[in-house]
């Protein structure tokens, strides 16, 4: 929040016309500031059949300068796909599977803005959005519905089928919008580490994203995984939701999974004896909620190639349950809707194969005038159906007020 | 070398990585097995995973063909395929243990364990060996702390031994021991 306001953005002509034009453009948070990407000179919308070739790509590229890179998204059906793992017959809509775009202009806002151009003269259309909101939000299922997967899963845990799984509702309604405008408010309330934002002609992405799945430099990796969640009230503060994660055996348990099965997912790819947790069981504030948070690191084993690293870890399986696989397969199953980004990855990869990724939660899609939230929370064995229901709800809540 | 075969689970790398201080390490998934890597081995592992034993037969076959001849080493799905395998029932427990750090305790003098040591273990496991359960040259070596339910099991005279928790979980505290002690007992 402090961030955004000293960097005057309101008061930077040249920001402020690539804000009011109809320009794509992404914008992703940074430690101590912001990334803007724009002038997109190339747009590849991921398939199966392009998928692989595009991953492939990174191996023989050469990084030369600030631009040498591809941002965009990896939806979570084509994560599923890179597994082998089948969607069948879910309702979907014709969202893309996943979007990448060259940048030829990339604007860094810290204390000061600086501009990184392979562009000469830079031209603007001036446009202007406006947001309508159609109608109301509606729930995509009700807690009966809820209540009836959640059951079908608790049997799986006792048969050992799945440790933890995480079912994905939907909050729709009939709206377009202005995700500058959008995205702006959310960081003044929200500015949770991995928020970014996609505005292209036909779509656009807002999303308050906390979790980190994958920081790669050189040859180190991170991941953070986040499993707990509290509601933030006037009587709470950090250290006492510390001591609640700790004291709570359901929250313990669940995030000790998550814990082991990021460390295996990045020992697929790094060297043996390397992957370390760095700094376990901490908590992280936010504006609605505390998250308890755990961070892992290694060193990556020589000759990984960008796709044998985003196989590893995604979908990033803090957000899916444990283990991944069987766990995909039964989600697949009974989840009736496409989950589109949610839980998918967003972030960049560098010609020279350094990537940050998250994971794609606490986001608004807005596409073909309807904007979708999606929300997940974990059924482990002591999990209450009512509670869990409720709980998608504080995680959605951030994103469904920037809509009054 | 050790053979790890994985039962597309999600520890098993931590699995790959704990053998992997001490041997080289293969690692497939059990419906991909490299069958010459197989036999060249001389330690297999079989990995933690989803379900109950009976829904991997070919672990079965390979551990039936190897029984006596390599030694093997199963780890939560692993040890109960094992069991599975020596006609144990392998049923589900009222209290399910996912994520749980609790205390075992070595309760065999038979053990090439220390009777009566304790240490804190990661625990994943919904299903449990129906007890009682005898089988020649099988000694069941460790329980739970608390609950009693049996934790591991040994069969020096054919090489075999299981862990119902994970030893190479973060919540295990001296699981590279263990699996050093493991790796270096000899028949007998």
């Amino acid at each position: 929040m402090k961030d955004h306001k000293s960097h005057k953005l309101k008061f930077n002509p040249y920001l402020e016309k690539l804000y009011q034009s109809d320009k794509p453009l992404i914008i992703y948070k940074v430690d101590n500031g912001y990334d803007i990407y724009t002038d997109f000179s190339k747009k590849i919308n991921l398939t199966k059949n392009n998928i692989h070739r595009f991953l492939n790509s990174f191996e023989k590229m050469k990084y030369k300068k600030e631009t040498d890179q591809y941002v965009g998204f990896f939806g979570y059906e084509i994560l599923n796909y890179l597994l082998g793992i089948k969607i069948s017959k879910q309702s979907k809509n014709s969202f893309y599977k996943g979007v990448f775009y060259k940048p030829e202009t990339i604007i860094k806002i810290r204390d000061k803005i600086s501009v990184f151009s392979n562009k000469k003269k830079q031209e603007f259309n001036n446009y202007f959005k406006p947001t309508k909101i159609l109608s109301p939000f509606k729930l995509n299922i009700k807690y009966q519905k809820y209540k009836k997967i959640f059951d079908i899963f608790s049997k799986k845990i006792k048969q050992g089928e799945t440790y933890q799984i995480k079912i994905c509702t939907k909050y729709r309604n009939k709206s377009s919008i202005n995700p500058i405008n959008f995205f702006w408010r959310l960081m003044k309330s929200n500015a949770s580490p991995e928020s970014f934002m996609i505005r292209d002609k036909n779509y656009s992405i807002v999303s308050c994203s906390p979790e980190t799945l994958l920081l790669k430099k050189g040859n180190k990796i991170i991941t953070k995984p986040i499993a707990g969640t509290l509601r933030r009230s006037k009587k709470t503060n950090r250290s006492s939701a510390l001591k609640f994660f700790r004291n709570n055996s359901k929250e313990t348990k669940e995030h000790n999974m998550i814990v082991d099965m990021e460390r295996s997912d990045l020992s697929r790819v790094c060297i043996p004896g390397t992957v370390k947790i760095d700094k376990e069981k901490y908590v992280e504030e936010y504006r609605h909620l505390y998250h308890y948070v755990t961070t892992i690191s290694g060193s990556l084993l020589t000759g990984m190639t960008v796709k044998n690293i985003i196989k590893s870890m995604m979908p990033g399986g803090s957000v899916i349950g444990c283990p991944k696989v069987r766990t995909l397969e039964l989600l697949n199953q009974q989840e009736k809707e496409n989950r589109n980004i949610f839980t998918g990855s967003f972030g960049y990869i560098k010609f020279n194969k350094d990537m940050r990724f998250n994971i794609i939660i606490r986001s608004i899609l807005n596409y073909k005038n309807t904007s979708e939230i999606s929300a997940a929370s974990g059924v482990v064995l002591d999990s209450a159906a009512k509670k869990e229901f409720n709980e998608n709800f504080i995680k959605a809540k951030s994103l469904l007020e920037l809509f009054k | 070398m050790i053979y790890i075969i994985d039962h597309q689970d999600s520890f098993t790398w931590n699995v790959v990585h704990q053998f992997s201080q001490f041997d080289k390490v293969y690692c497939s998934n059990y419906f991909e097995i490299n069958k010459s890597l197989l036999n060249k081995s001389n330690t297999i592992v079989l990995s933690p995973g989803p379900g109950s034993p009976k829904d991997y037969p070919n672990t079965s076959k390979i551990y039936n063909k190897f029984k006596g001849r390599k030694k093997i080493i199963g780890i939560c799905l692993g040890y109960q395929q094992i069991l599975h395998c020596e006609n144990a029932k392998i049923i589900q427990q009222r209290r399910i243990f996912h994520g749980y750090q609790s205390e075992v305790k070595v309760v065999s003098n038979k053990s090439i364990f220390r009777k009566n040591s304790k240490f804190k273990v990661g625990r994943y496991h919904s299903l449990k060996l129906q007890e009682p359960f005898t089988k020649e040259n099988f000694d069941i070596t460790m329980r739970c702390a608390k609950t009693n339910i049996a934790m591991a099991f040994e069969n020096k005279r054919d090489d075999v031994y299981g862990f119902q928790f994970h030893p190479e979980s973060f919540l295990t505290t001296n699981g590279k021991i263990l699996i050093k002690k493991i790796l270096q007992s000899k028949r007998s």
